[in-house]
Parts: C-alpha cells; sequence; structure tokens
C-alpha cells in the first residue's frame, strides 16, 4: 500500500515536471548587452505566435545563470561562456547547460566627443584602467585627467573586458562602477575627460568610439574576430531547447531575427 | 596570545584596505530546540532541553584583491554551547589565488578553510542537521591546510588535493604541539551525465604525538586514521536523492589493543516544489545509520530518521532566498540501551537568514 502511494506521489510530480517544461510561457533574465536583443526578438516572435507569452528580466549575466541552475527560468541571456564552475553547479543539479549563440559583439571603448585621441592600443587601454597612464596628455591629447568608468562585477561584459584588455589586473580604485551599458554611455557622454566601454548596441552620437590596435569595431572585423575585444552573446538552456523555447532560440537565430539583431546595433552571426 | 588577536584584527582590517572590493557576508540560525530524552536507562522519557538559541553567527569579509587573488575571513559567533555569554570561532581565514599553478580553474588555498571530504565542504544544511561527515566525527568542517583543487573542464566535476594540521578548526595552541603529523587528503567527484555525481574522499591523519614530550616512553594515544568516504548524487528536476557511506579506521602504534573502525551509512531525499506551485517550499527526509565502534565489546549502532519542511522566502534576482523557516524531527534510537545509549528525540524550527553586499573600495 505505502509502495503504491509513493508510485502515484512520484507519478503525479513528474507529469507537473512535464506540465512546466511544455508551457508557453518562458522566462529569460540575465545579461543587460543582451536584454535589447531578447526584448526585440521576443516582440516580433509573440507578434507571430500569440499563445506564446515571454518575459525578460536583466540584472546581469550570472544572475541568469544562477536562475537556470534554480529552476525559475527557460533562458539564461549571457554576454560571455559558463564558467566552468558554473557549468558543474548546473549539472550536479541535473541542468544540462547547452550554449545558443544569437549575436557578435564588440565591446566599444568610448571617449567623450571632444576628445582627439582615436585610437588605442591593448596595452594602454590596460595602463588606463589600472591607473598607470592617469592624463589624457600622455596619450597625445590634452591636459586632462582621465575618469575612468567600468562596469559592475556582476557583468558579463566586464568580465569579458577584464580578460580580453586588462588580463585579469585589478581595475583602479577610483573608477566610477555602473550597473548598465546605458549609464555607461550617458556618463561618459557627460564627462570631457572619461573613458568607458559598452556593447555595440549601445552607441549613439554622444559618445566617442575609438580603434583598439588601429582596428575598428564594425560588422566586418567583429566578424572576422580581427578585433580585440570581439565576443559572442548567448542564450543558455536546460538541455536541447525544444517547444516555445526552441522555436524562439531558432526564430532568433533565423535571417528574420538576425535582421533584428542588426537592427539593435549588434552584429549577426554570419 | 594578546599579541597575535591584536595581530589577526589588524590584518583583518588592513587587508581589505588593499582590496579591489569587498563582499560582507553574514548568516543567522536562530532555532528552537525541545528535546525528549533521559539522563540514564532506568529513568522515564521526559523533556530535557527547550530552549531558544543562536545556534550560528556567522559574519564574513571576502576581499578581492585582483582576478586571481581572494580572500575570505569568517567569524562564527553563537550563544548555542556556553551557559553564559556568547562564543567566537573563527571558521574560515584563507586567501585563494587563481593562477598560481598554470592549470585552468585550479585554486590553490592557504589557511584555514574547508576540508575536502565527502559532503562536508558543500553542504547547503537543507536539513537542519550537520552532514553525516560532521555529524558522526569523521572529519572536521574547516582546517588549518595548503589545498589545491579545482574543477574539471565543461563540467565533469571537481577535485581537490590538500595538506591540513588535522586537528580541526577548534583546536589551536597546546592540542597542535602534541600533533607533529600533518593530514593528506584527496577528493574527487565526476558527473557522468547532469544529474548524477559520483565521488570519493581519502584521508590519512593522526593524532597525538609517539613519543611523550614530558617525559620519557610511548604516549599510547597516538593514533593513526585513515578515512574513505563513497558519495553519490542524483538530481532530476524538483527531487535529489544523496548516499554517502564513510569509514573510519583507527591504530593505535603504541596500544594496538585500542584499535578500532567506524562506519556510517547516510541517505537524504529533497523535493522542492518551487518549480511545480511557485511556492518555495522543500520536504526532506533522511535516514542515518552509524557503527560508532564496529567492535565485539561494544555493538550498538545509532540510527536516526528526520523528517522536515523547509520554506525559503525573500529571494533574490537570481530566485536565492535570504531567509529560510526550517521545521524538522529526528529520532534517534541505539541497538544496544544503556546509559551510554539513550534514544531520543528532537523537535527543531530554525529561522535562517542571509545577507550579502559588495562593497567597491
Amino acid at each position: 500500500m505505502k509502495v503504491r502511494n509513493v508510485i502515484i506521489i512520484l507519478a503525479i510530480l513528474l507529469i507537473g515536471v512535464s506540465a512546466f517544461a511544455k508551457t508557453n510561457k518562458v522566462v529569460c533574465s540575465g545579461s543587460t548587452t543582451v536584454l535589447p536583443i531578447a526584448q526585440a526578438t521576443a516582440e516580433a516572435f509573440m507578434d507571430k505566435n500569440p499563445n506564446v507569452n515571454i518575459s525578460i528580466r536583466g540584472g546581469g549575466s550570472g544572475v541568469g545563470i544562477a536562475a537556470l541552475q534554480n529552476g525559475t527560468v527557460h533562458i539564461a541571456n549571457s554576454s560571455r561562456p559558463m564558467k566552468t564552475k558554473e557549468m558543474n553547479q548546473c549539472r550536479a543539479k541535473g541542468i544540462a547547460p547547452t550554449a545558443y549563440a544569437v549575436a557578435l559583439d564588440g565591446i566599444a571603448i568610448l571617449t567623450h566627443k571632444s576628445n582627439p585621441v582615436s585610437n588605442l592600443t591593448v596595452k594602454q587601454i590596460k595602463a588606463i584602467y589600472t591607473g598607470a597612464i592617469k592624463n589624457w596628455k600622455d596619450l597625445g591629447g590634452p591636459n586632462l585627467p582621465i575618469v575612468v568608468i567600468s562596469r559592475d562585477v556582476a557583468s558579463g561584459t566586464f568580465e569579458v573586458f577584464n580578460e580580453k584588455a586588462l588580463g585579469g589586473a585589478k581595475v583602479i580604485s577610483s573608477a566610477l562602477l555602473l550597473a548598465s551599458n546605458n549609464a555607461v554611455v550617458t556618463s561618459v557622454a557627460d564627462t570631457p575627460g572619461a573613458i568607458g566601454y559598452a556593447g555595440l548596441g549601445y552607441l549613439g552620437d554622444g559618445v566617442k568610439t575609438v580603434s583598439v590596435n588601429n582596428i575598428v569595431p564594425s560588422k566586418a572585423t567583429v566578424q572576422n574576430d580581427s578585433y580585440p575585444l570581439s565576443r559572442k552573446l548567448y542564450m543558455y538552456t536546460n538541455g536541447k531547447a525544444k517547444g516555445a523555447v526552441g522555436s524562439y532560440i531558432a526564430f532568433i537565430q533565423s535571417p528574420a531575427g538576425q535582421k533584428i539583431v542588426e537592427n539593435e546595433g549588434f552584429v549577426a552571426l554570419k | 596570545m594578546k599579541r597575535l588577536i591584536v595581530l589577526l584584527c589588524l590584518g583583518v582590517m588592513i587587508l581589505p584596505m588593499m582590496a579591489q572590493e569587498i563582499k560582507l557576508t553574514g548568516e543567522m540560525w536562530n532555532r528552537w530546540t525541545v528535546e525528549r530524552g533521559k539522563k540514564n536507562v532506568a529513568e522515564e522519557f521526559s523533556i530535557i532541553r527547550n530552549n531558544l538559541s543562536l545556534e550560528r553567527g556567522y559574519l564574513g569579509l571576502e576581499p578581492k584583491f585582483s582576478d586571481a587573488v581572494k580572500g575570505r575571513f569568517t567569524v562564527d559567533i553563537f550563544s548555542a554551547d556556553l551557559s553564559d555569554g556568547a562564543g567566537l570561532k573563527i571558521k574560515y581565514a584563507y586567501l585563494d589565488f587563481n593562477k598560481l599553478l598554470p592549470i585552468p580553474d585550479m585554486t590553490t588555498t592557504i589557511g584555514l578553510q574547508k576540508v575536502y571530504f565527502g559532503s562536508i565542504y558543500d553542504w547547503d544544511y537543507t536539513l537542519i542537521g550537520k552532514s553525516p561527515t560532521d555529524e558522526y566525527k569523521f572529519a572536521n568542517s574547516a582546517d588549518y591546510g595548503l589545498t589545491v583543487h579545482g574543477y574539471i573542464p565543461k563540467g565533469w566535476g571537481e577535485y581537490a588535493l590538500g595538506l591540513y594540521n588535522g586537528e580541526g578548526y577548534k583546536k589551536y595552541g597546546a592540542n597542535l604541539k602534541d600533533n607533529i603529523e600533518p593530514a593528506f587528503l584527496a577528493n574527487l567527484r565526476v558527473i557522468p551525465v547532469a544529474g548524477l555525481t559520483l565521488g570519493g574522499s581519502f584521508m590519512l591523519n593522526s593524532s597525538e604525538r609517539s613519543d611523550l614530550l614530558d617525559g620519557p616512553g610511548d604516549n599510547p594515544k597516538y593514533n593513526k586514521q585513515t578515512l574513505m568516504d563513497a558519495y553519490l548524487n542524483a538530481a532530476y528536476g524538483p527531487m535529489s536523492l544523496t548516499g554517502e557511506y564513510m569509514t573510519k579506521d583507527v591504530s593505535y602504534p603504541n596500544d594496538s589493543a585500542k584499535d578500532m573502525s567506524a562506519n556510517c551509512a547516510s541517505v537524504n531525499a529533497v523535493l522542492k516544489l518551487k518549480t511545480l506551485v511557485e511556492k518555495d517550499i522543500d520536504f526532506v527526509v533522511r535516514y542515518d545509520r552509524s557503527d560508532p565502534t564496529d567492535s565485539d565489546e561494544d555493538e550498538n549502532i545509532v540510527t536516526a530518521v528526520t523528517g522536515g519542511v523547509n520554506y525559503n522566502f525573500m529571494h533574490d534576482d537570481s530566485s536565492n532566498p535570504a531567509m529560510q523557516l526550517q521545521l524538522n524531527f529526528t529520532n534517534k534510537s541505539n541497538s544496544v540501551k544503556n546509559d551510554k545509549n539513550i534514544n531520543s528525540s528532537a523537535l527543531m524550527l530554525q529561522l535562517k537568514w542571509r545577507f550579502n553586499n559588495t562593497l567597491k573600495v
């Protein structure tokens, strides 16, 4: 009798799990860089599929991946590859993280529009962000102190920038740490001595984009990976994406979805 | 001793000033315990404990000096073990070096740190009780030492190799002078498929010293310990099942009559309702079978059965709860009943709350 009861309870639970997996509600959270891509593509996807409801939150790549581990989202948006530690934590909990590249991006180095410096090497960027160079005159610019603006540590953009530009070095303690790409762009636009960085999709007329190692971040240089700060943007799911989640990601990777990616200022996969 | 404490306090104050950022952490366990038992086998059962306590009061600083170097300093302020006032233990005080060795995802840790044995190092207290390794005194949860540990690429598992004092974080000074042999540890966990974790730990330890410091002759208390642990965890959807079996063989080179061995098996199951009913509630059950002295003289087997429910609330953006209300009932019984082995049961209600905040220096 007891065994039968246990089997009935387990069967009810399994049905519940299956029902959760097959729902037409798709929940995503994570990277603020991927956010505009997710929002714009979700709107277009829901227009074509009115029975699917996609809800999207930001928070940072780390937050999205933790939510995937906790089983509270279907998609974790990430502007960096998942770390080995995160992958272990997922797999130990029965989550099989599967990466889908949805766009390409270059982390653009931004300065104020009035700043005449038009190119920086990766070595110079590292020197600026670690405090070895503190004035634009040392870089051929005006006699103006450099105001260093960076992203908060939960940001995937920070982690990619930290790895590719700084080689893991410590950011100068006087740096201003901001929580979003938009906040960085706005602050750089308002501060004549500022330097910051943001995804290509966030650039506007208020800031100047400098080339890195004499390579301008563009569709061509990001796609051929010659721009030093180029990267892939990902959506992670638990196992192979199926149902509404699979259809949504397939839509983003389709020519129609990739056109939206480019409209948002990012670079298409091909 | 006072100088040591002053230096320690200065270090704690100065180190974070050099850091890129500091994470402040805290975790408090407020517990109400009602225990039913008796003082000796001849008495009737009665309530022998009914009190509120702060079982743990962890406060931590986690300075990040660079991407490659991080620290952790955690103290435990508690009221539970003392008749008067509050106690203070240093739980962790270590530095992590991520790029000391040119192996990806490997960390070298130096200082008072976790002991990577069995389930003790990542026990998440889904149940109020300790991990079986800790509960049945097989290994300490923290110790002074040097470890290298890391992750196998692509999420295939993790490993650790360690050299410790072997006495645990609660012992220092005179306790350590009597032990001149370090403990060695090896731990491996593999995840062949998502949701299935297989692991094993091996530790060689000793306590006391062979020759007495304060006189001629051998020390009869000197002993060598071999500890082994097998670990299995299966997780599928909202359910997870964990099993652990451990053994401890202790030999006394100067008094072989005292040689002994112990073993313990523990199984626990968790059902998380969060993804099913959108209420963050867990149901937990656990069964332990422990033989603390596997010998003809003492054939007592201790069994403990625990059932419990957790209600998790105040979640952050990642759905991690800041607060947890836990209700557990444990029934402990002995196969041989005497004044040393008395059955008991306990009801515990615990409100656990935690916080963390990262400050930019």
